[in-house]
This record gives C-alpha cells, structure tokens and sequence, in this order.
C-alpha cells in the first residue's frame, strides 16, 4: 500500500513539475484529487483497510493529499505569475515616443516681468495701480510740469488725439492722477502701455512702463536708492550694483539716469552695455514741489520720489531678447519659449 | 550739441583724454553720445608727392608712379590722370577708408601697386568741410606739405568733436562757452571769458536805424549795433573750420559771425543790409493776418496775427527769431549792416515755427529759451570779431530796447533742506564752493544761507534745484542707500480687476493657450475686412491727428482684427497650428469727435487654428474662465457678418452680450489670406463679466452619502431645438432631486423623421438624507417630460 502511495505522489509531483498551463495543472488537479482522482480512491478504499492499520494509513494518505495540494497550489502561483508576466510583456509600449497632447499654454514675456515686479515692490508695500491709456494733456503734461509748447515735450513724440487728448507717452500720467486723489503716505506702482511716435528698429510705437511713486514725510534721494537697489538686485541678481547719474525730467528734481551693472558680463564689459559695464535702466529723481503743489500735496510738508521705466526693456535684457519687435510679432515659435 | 574740444579749449584749459572728459561731464549731467575723432574717419591715408609716372605696360589707361611719403618711396598703379610733381593723398597697405574698405598691396594688370590714390569721398568728407579741394578729383595739397603726414590732419581736419546731450532745463548750455564753464566744474578748473575788445570809428548808430518794440511781451529786448564800410569776403580758417565741425556751412565773414557767435554765446543774431531796412527803421510787431514773407530759403509765409515780424517802414523783413526774408541778407556789395541780437518769447516762436513748418538754427534756440544777459554779451562778441578781422567800421552806440528784468534772484535755504532731499551728509563748506564754483554766491544770514542766482539759470527756482546742483558736482556716491528709513509702513492692494485679468491669463494659459500682445491702433481698413455693418458702433474709433501711418492710425474698438492679423503672420511664418489668446483695451468713444476721455474696456480674445482646434475647444476655454469667474453663460446663434453663421455663438451674461465665439467666416478667411483655415475665435468683454462674485472665495456645500441615481431618456426634437434650449427647460422646471442633466448624444435618421433628431440625456438624482426609490424618481422624469414636451415640443421616440 505504501508503494502504491509512493507511486502516486512520484507520478503526481512529476505531472506537477512537467505542467506548462494553467489548464494542464487543473487536468492534474482532477486527476488526483478529483471526485474519482487518484487520492480520492484510495481514501474510499480505506474502508477495505484493516481497522488497526487505518489511523496509519489514513496519515501515510492525508500526507501525500497535503503534499500534492502543496504542489499543485505553487505550481499555479508559479505559472499565474509567468502568465501575467507575458501579458504585461505583450502590452509593452515605447516610453520614449513624444506626448502628443496638448499643454499649459505660455504667458507673454512682458506679463511674466510686469508680475515679477509688482511682487517685488509688493514686498516693499507698493501697491498697484492703472491709468486710462488715451489721457487728457493736463495728467499726461500740464500737472507734471510740462507746460504747452514747453521745451521739454521735445523729449517725447506724443501722438494726439486734439490739443488736450494725447496717447499717453508715459506712466507718469498717473502720478499726477493718483496725487490729486489720494492722500500721503502714497506708495505705489503703475505699469501700463504707453505710447510714442518713434518707429524704427530700436523703438516700438508702443511699449510699456512701469512707473513708482512715493509720497510721505521725510522721503529722501537715498531711499529712491535703497529702492531702486533692492528693485535690480531682486530682477537681475544679488551682486547688482546702482549708480546714480544727474539728469532732467520736469517733474522730479533733482532728477537722475539709474545705471544697473550688466547682468551679462556682471559688469566685466560686453556687447550688451557696450564693454561699459554698466545698462541705463530708469530715469527717476525726487517729486518737484512745483508738481506736489499743483496736484494739492503741501511740498512744505511731504515729499516723495518717482521713478519709470520700460518692462519691454527689462524683459530684453532678462531674456536676452535681441529686438524689440519681437514682442509684438506674436509669432508662436516666440511665445512658446517662455513658460 | 556738437561740441570741437579745439574750442572748448579757447576758454578752459584741457589736459585729459576725450575719453576722460566725456566720462567728468556725464559725471555732472552731461551725457556725452559720441567722441568724434575727425581724423579717424580714414586711417593710413598720408601726403605723399609723385616723384615718378610710367606708362603701364599692359593697360594704356593705368599709369605706374613712385610716390615719397617722406620715409619710404613706393609704388601705385592709378588710373588718375597724374604728370609728376603732385602732392597728393595715398592710402598705404592696410589703409581703412571711411566706408570701410581696407586697401591692401597687389598687382594690377602684372604691375605691383603698394596703395591707392584717394579724393574727399575716401576720407570720409565733402568739399564743405575743407578748403580747396575740388569734388571728384583727387586730394590735393600745397607743394611743400610734410610728407607722409595723415591726409585729414593736413587738411585740417582733426578736431575730437564731442556731441553732448544737453537736457531741456539747460539750454544755455547750447552753447561753447556755457559747456566750456561746465567742463571747468567737471575738471575742477578756471574758465576763461570770450574776449569783448573793439574800437568804434565814429558815426551813430541812430543815423543807421531806429527800432521800435510794439510787442514787449514776445519781444522783451531787441538790441541793434551797426558796422559800415564794410567788405565781405571769406572768414578765416579757424571760423570756417569751427563753423564745419559743428555742421554750419561757412558763407561770408558777417553771416558767419552771426553763426559762431550763436554757437559760441548761444544767442541767435541776424545781420540786415541797411539798404533793405526802408525808412530806416526796425519795427518789431504781430503780422498781420494775411501779411506774407519769402523767407531766405525761398519759401513764401502766409502769416498770421499770433506771428511776430521784424519790419522796416514798410513790410516784414524777417520772421522774428525764425529766419530772415530773402531781400534783406547780406549780398556781396553790402556796405552797411544793422546786426540784430533780440529776446524772443520762447513759446511764440515754437508755435509759429511749427505753424509755418520753419526751422533754422535761430528758431531752435529760441524754442529752448534764451536768457536776457546773452543779448549785448553776444552783440559786443561780434563786434569784437568784426573788429578783429577788418570787416568794417563799428559806429558808436548800440540800441537797447528792453522790459525790466531781474538780474538775479535769491534763494533762502538751509544745509539740512538740501540734506533731507539728498539723504546724505551735506558739510556746509562744501556746499558753499561747490555752488560758488557753479556761479551761485551763497552768504550767510542767520542761521540760514542765501543763494544768489543769475538770470542765465532759469532753471534754479528752490531748494530742490540748489540740492541737484550741489549733489551733480559732490557726486552720487556720496548717497547711501535706506529704504524708507523714517517713512510709515503701507502695505500693497492689488485692484479687483486686476486681479480678475491674471486669473483670465491663468485660466487661458492652463488651457494652452499663449499670450501674445498686440498694437492697440490699426488700420481703418479693419472694419470693412470685417464686413461690418454701416451702423455698427465698432466702427466709431478714435482717429490719431499724427498717426505713424495709416495701417496704424485709429484705436481699436475690438480685437478680432488684431488677432486675425497674429494668426495670418503666424500661418504664414511656418506655424502649423497656433492657439493664442489675448488680454487687452478696446477704445470706446462716448461721441465723436471725442471731447472727453473714451471708455477703455477689458477683453480677453482667443484665436486657434491647427488639427486639434474646434469651435468646442475654445467654447471650453471661455467655459473654464466663467467657472473661474463664478459667471454663468447662456449661448445663442450669432449673425455677427465676420463668422460662419453655423458655427457662431453670442455669449450672454445676466441677458447681455458680452462677446461670441465661433468660427470664421469662408470669406473673412480670403480676407485675410487663409482661406485655407479654419479659424476659431472667442472675443469677451471683461467689463462685461466683471462684478462682486468674480473674486467671492467657494463655501462648502453638503454632498448625499446616499447612492446617486442615474437615468438616461431620449427624446425626439424638431432640428432647431438646441441642446441648451433643452438643458435650461429642465434647469428651468425645479426638478426635484435633480443634481445633473447631460445632453450626451444626438441623433438623426429616416425613421425619426426629416428635420427632427433624437437627443439622448442623462440625469442624476440624489437626496441628502435617504435613497430615491424607484418611485420617486419615476415621479420626477414623468415631469420632465412633461416640461420637455410643453417647452420643446419633445416626445419619447416610439420604437
């Protein structure tokens, strides 16, 4: 008996080990352990068994059933995860083709440096203001201390509407507007479209600034300074340097050319500042009392400085954008690049 | 303002580089926009004399000469037709021409040539910039001129000119001796004065000419002096090449003392011939309307009564301050002259110059101010100069015609004004010397110091321009940076409607979409490339008076062109496919011709083309910003004439259009130049969305734990109905537990009939506190079909 037993478990382990299905493993399944399976008659043969040989037996037979069911259950695990292997391995794809979809599209160069900025003079509590585009002569010239048929409109190429309507030629405008409503402490930064009549390879008829005003007791030229450093340190990089140069603009006095070192060359000299080292950014300079006085802020009692300059421009020397004109030519292969 | 260093140096003494000076005076205010070295214009060009000329062996046209540049003799083939003898101009080997063109050594025709002859065109100047050289002709020079020299330096042109910058506060400094007196500030150094030194030889000046002034206001001084005898001929060399270096055609010793006078004082001066002067008189009044001039460049003036005129008895001579009439010049028998040195209001004289499109050298300083102490400083210069140079007789006495005028004015101030404007340390001593330097005396009274400024400087009126003054010459390294050191704290806002933009630029760029800015003027043509109709109020735009051009000469009252223009570039510049959106102002006149400031309107514009783009795609785009914006949108067709009048929606807010979206019509597509694409557009007003809720922050609203029922129902519709006509009927009916209604299909075949189609819609339910029961929910799309069936028309489908 315990031959035969021996056979069966020779014969069942061996089917078990030779079976390359899953199907072939269930046909041994039934085989031996089936209602009529091997096993399954020798456990109905124990009633032949002599009573005293039976608890022997019945173990010699639970054995070989724990054995062959052992068997039989990693076997099919074996082969459940070889198959599902090569299922896996026939949906395969190549990882390396191109996404064909769409994407998040691009914001334009001048809205990425505009947001930039109004961030960094956040931090310094600016806060942000607009302007209306098409101004009256009075915000745009007259309150800035720009009188009609005034040398100093010979700075600007101003596009008119009528004798009192002009596109404004710069953010400027809304120091006055803002000064004629508002009351100090003012600190505040305007950026906008503005417009001149200048046409060329350098210059767009349009383009955009970005005006600051502050107005309070004791606001001094070291602070237009500290400002204007932070402003460049944080848009350029940390090792920027501020100079200062005399200038004029009617409406700031004294009034200054603010020079950056060059953020290509960190002021070594190249062809972006002209191997000087130095990239003029601004004009800036302390609010005239003329222009407090005009738009109702006692020039006894506050002061205050004022600054502009053009996004367009820092957006060029951020990006290394060689034209202008590529601004406003909107070609995708343009915009596509600054995400 | 060009400015010859050789002049300059007339006054202050010069004893650093160009380079140097230029950086000193940037240093003070004065930027400095070019060096030019007159004679780098052509490089290795020197005198040499042709000692020897050959025939060419093998070209009867070229000849072989030998040329002695002093150290060294060499050998140039030329077709100029030399003898032998000339002192001339040769290029050397490596020699750079003012265009640019390097000449090197080589063989022409067989025969070396070591350089070439050069004439005034390859060194760079014409025959107005130097004496005795005749235009198509080689340079020739003087037998005995030092061999090998640089041609220009032998011709004498090598003065270093500098062009400065001069900033509209300061146009005295239009001026060489005024620039000279800054270049002393800048070098820390003495100026000299222009010589005044004459003679006069008898004779009255009010046997000459008398001036009345009927205009003091635009005529606050006129002074006359007067020469007789007088002989014209050329002005000296050093005139004449001053006059050149600084772009002024030399004419004869009185008219170009008149023009060295105006660069070197800065006061504009005219000579008349006093023959030409009628009655023997200078009347300074208005013309009169109608009153005409032929000015000296030939041109006729129709004037008006705004004009001021300098007459004699009779007629205007001259337009005042602008230019003098064609008859009264100085002419080559001219034996007596009335020389003019007059104040003329500064705004007068723009406005007439623009008015009669006249400019001239005069007019240009007299539009930037001229001060009252230039007038007899520049008359007595010139009568120095006429003295100096022979070229008449100066009779006694000079007129003065003049309003009362401050010489100087004071200013009050104290160290610590200046130091609160400047933030810096201001030690009083320096303060004092530096301002003294500028010619500012400062004394002391009390405890404050007063300023005396002369009238030359208009521009100093207060503490302010006491404080630049000072800091220009300290120096703005002495200013430390603070940030806000005893100012308040304020803190930053951001305005709602700008806030609401960057969430439109956020939204659209999520929805891959890329910004592009555009101009805001265009065309006029734009409207009728649209096609819009006559009474269309896009059509009402803001025109410029002195447009760029006339693509680019009305503000724009919508985007759609713009952005159609961006799409044809791009489908013309090699971009298959492009999906762009913009946030700009539309220009909304309130009438026209506009006397007021127009409404400037907000609005976002899409424009796609390219496989992946469909009307739906950009419908998702408007969709994702309204949601964005907490605004809700309905749709109906639109007749808008630029749009494919099947694929074209009006949006409509609370009722109102605020935009569309649709395709582009076939023929606004040949209009373009794309007629081969399928463009797609969004153009909304944001004003028109723009309200309290955009901004307002979600609340959290309760969802069901209980199972959500889904029921799907197809019904038959006439083609017209819309699915949003569907949608809004049940939205309309308040259904009961309906949490969601999807059109999700629609269908068309013989069966359901012609002109009708089948509409397939989901609907979820769902209650916040038990499980619908079958029941209940057959209750409710029992009544939405009711609704359907009244709203629509719509009925199950019988199968």
């Amino acid at each position: 008996m315990k031959e035969k037993l021996d056979g069966i478990k020779r014969d069942a382990i061996a089917m078990i080990e030779s079976a390359e299905t899953t199907a072939q493993l269930n046909d041994v399944r039934v085989k031996y352990l089936g209602k009529s399976g091997a096993i399954s008659l020798v456990m109905r043969d124990m009633a032949n068994v002599p009573k005293e040989d039976r608890p022997a037996m019945g173990k010699l037979v639970n054995e070989l059933r724990t054995a062959v069911e052992g068997a039989l259950n990693e076997k099919t695990e074996l082969l459940a995860e070889r198959e599902e292997e090569l299922k896996l391995k026939a949906e395969a794809i190549d990882v390396t083709l191109p996404v064909d979809g769409k994407r998040t599209g691009t914001l334009h160069p001048l809205t990425l440096i505009r947001r930039e900025l109004i961030d960094i003079f956040a931090g310094m509590g600016f806060s942000v203001d607009e302007g209306p585009e098409i101004e009256s002569d009075l915000f745009n010239f007259q309150l800035l201390n720009i009188p009609k048929d005034h040398p100093s409109r010979d700075m600007q190429d101003t596009f008119y509407i009528n004798d009192n309507i002009v596109l404004r030629t710069q953010t400027s405008a809304m120091q006055a507007r803002i000064m004629t409503t508002q009351k100090p402490p003012i600190r505040v930064v305007v950026p906008g479209k503005v417009y001149r009549s200048d046409d060329d390879t350098s210059h767009s008829p349009i383009f955009n600034q970005f005006e600051g005003l502050a107005i309070d007791k004791h606001i001094t030229m070291g602070d237009l300074q500290g400002c204007l450093q932070t402003f460049a340190q944080k848009i350029f990089s940390k090792d920027t340097k501020v100079r200062l140069r005399p200038s004029y603009f009617p409406f700031t006095e004294p009034s200054v050319e603010v020079d950056v070192t060059c953020s290509m060359c960190h002021g070594k000299g190249c062809r972006v500042c002209k191997g000087t080292g130095w990239v003029e950014i601004l004009g800036a300079g302390i609010v005239n009392p003329a222009v407090l006085e005009m738009c109702g802020i006692d020039s006894g009692k506050y002061s205050g400085f004022a600054f502009g300059f053009g996004i367009d421009r820092i957006a060029m020397i951020k990006y290394g954008i060689p034209n202008i004109k590529l601004l406003y030519e909107n070609d995708m292969r343009f915009l596509k690049q600054f995400n | 303002m060009l400015a010859p260093i050789s002049w300059l140096k007339d006054y202050v003494n010069i004893d650093v580089t160009p380079e140097t000076l230029a950086k000193k005076l940037v240093g003070i205010g004065f930027e400095v926009e070019d060096i030019v070295y007159q004679n780098k214009k052509a490089q290795n060009v020197v005198v040499g004399k042709i000692v020897e000329v050959q025939k060419h062996p093998h070209a009867d046209r070229l000849r072989v000469t030998k040329i002695d540049i002093g150290e060294s003799v060499l050998q140039v083939v030329t077709n100029v037709p030399v003898e032998g003898g000339e002192t001339i101009a040769v290029a050397l080997d490596g020699a750079v021409l003012a265009d640019g063109t390097v000449i090197k050594k080589g063989e022409l025709r067989g025969v070396l040539s070591e350089g070439m002859l050069c004439g005034l065109e390859e060194v760079g100047i014409t025959v107005d910039d130097v004496e005795g050289q005749k235009a198509g002709d080689i340079l020739r020079f003087a037998e005995g001129t030092a061999l090998g020299t640089p041609a220009l330096d032998a011709l004498g042109y090598n003065d270093v000119v500098l062009d400065i910058a001069v900033t509209a506060n300061r146009p005295d400094c239009n001026s060489i001796y005024k620039l000279a007196k800054e270049v002393a500030v800048a070098l820390d150094t003495d100026c000299k004065e222009p010589e005044i030194h004459f003679e006069t030889a008898g004779g009255s000046i009010d046997d000459i000419v008398s001036v009345e002034v009927k205009n003091s206001e635009l005529c606050p001084r006129y002074m006359a002096g007067g020469v007789k005898n007088v002989k014209i001929f050329p002005s000296s060399q050093k005139i004449k090449s001053r006059l050149r270096a600084v772009g002024i055609r030399p004419i004869n010793n009185i008219v170009d003392i008149t023009n060295y006078v105006l660069m070197e004082i800065g006061q504009p001066m005219h000579s008349f011939d006093s023959r030409e002067l009628e009655g023997g008189r200078i009347v300074v009044r208005n013309a009169m309307d109608g009153e005409t001039i032929v000015s000296l460049d030939g041109k006729n003036n129709r004037l008006d009564s705004s004009m001021l005129v300098i007459c004699d008895s009779k007629k205007p001579v001259a337009i005042a301050g602008i230019m003098g009439g064609l008859d009264s010049g100085i002419k080559e028998d001219t034996a007596c002259v009335v020389f003019e040195s007059a104040k003329f209001a500064r705004d007068n004289i723009r406005r007439t110059s623009r008015t009669l499109g006249l400019r001239s050298d005069s007019s240009a300083r007299f539009e930037k101010g001229i001060d009252f102490a230039s007038q007899e400083y520049a008359l007595k210069r010139a009568l120095t100069l006429i003295y100096g140079s022979g070229s008449g007789e100066i009779v006694d006495g000079i007129i003065d015609v003049k309003v009362d005028f401050a010489k100087e004015r004071e200013i009050e101030f104290t160290t610590a004004q200046i130091r609160n404007i400047l933030g810096c340390a201001v030690p009083k001593d320096k303060l004092i010397s530096i301002l003294d330097k500028l010619g500012i005396a400062v004394r002391e009274k009390g405890g404050a110091l007063v300023a005396t400024v002369r009238e030359d400087r208009e521009d100093i009126v207060g503490v302010n321009d006491l404080a630049e003054e000072f800091i220009r010459v300290y120096g703005y390294r002495h200013i430390k940076p603070t940030l806000f050191k005893y100012a308040s704290l304020t803190s930053a806002a951001v305005p709602d409607k700008l806030k609401v933009i960057d969430l439109i630029k956020d939204t659209l760029c999520a929805c891959g979409l890329h910004e592009s800015v555009t101009y805001s003027f265009v065309s006029p043509e734009f409207a009728n490339r649209l096609k819009l109709e006559d009474g269309d109020i896009a059509r009402n735009t803001i025109r410029l008076l002195n447009p760029i051009g006339e693509a680019l000469s009305v503000m724009r009252t919508m985007l759609t062109h713009s952005m159609l223009e961006t799409l044809a570039y791009n489908a013309t510049h090699f971009n298959k496919a492009a999906s762009l959106f913009e946030v700009a102002r539309v220009y909304l006149p309130k009438s026209l011709p506009i006397d007021e400031l127009p409404v400037e309107e907000d609005r976002f514009m899409i424009g796609a083309y390219g496989d992946s783009v469909d009307f739906f795609s950009v419908k998702a785009a408007v969709e994702e910003v309204f949601a964005a914006l907490h605004v809700t949108a309905k749709y109906e067709r639109s007749t808008r004439p630029y749009l494919h009048s099947g694929r074209s929606a009006e949006v409509l807010v609370n009722g109102r259009s605020v935009g569309y979206i649709g395709e582009i019509h076939p023929k606004t597509a040949k209009e373009y130049g794309v007629d081969n694409l399928r463009i797609y557009l969004a153009e909304i007003s944001i004003d028109g969305i723009f309200c309290a809720e955009n901004l307002e922050k979600p609340k959290f609203k309760a969802f069901s734990k209980f199972p959500t029922i889904e029921r799907d129902l197809a019904v038959v519709v006439r083609e017209e109905v819309l699915a949003g006509d569907i949608i809004e009927a049940i939205k309309g009916a308040k259904i009961k537990y309906l949490t969601d209604v999807k059109v999700f299909d629609t269908y068309r075949s013989a069966q359901i009939g012609e002109g009708k189609k089948s509409v397939a819609i989901s609907f979820s339910f769902s209650s916040l506190d038990r499980t619908l029961t079958d029941d209940e929910i057959a209750e409710q799309t029992a009544k939405i079909l009711s609704v359907l069936k009244r709203k629509t028309g719509a009925y199950i489908r019988n199968v």
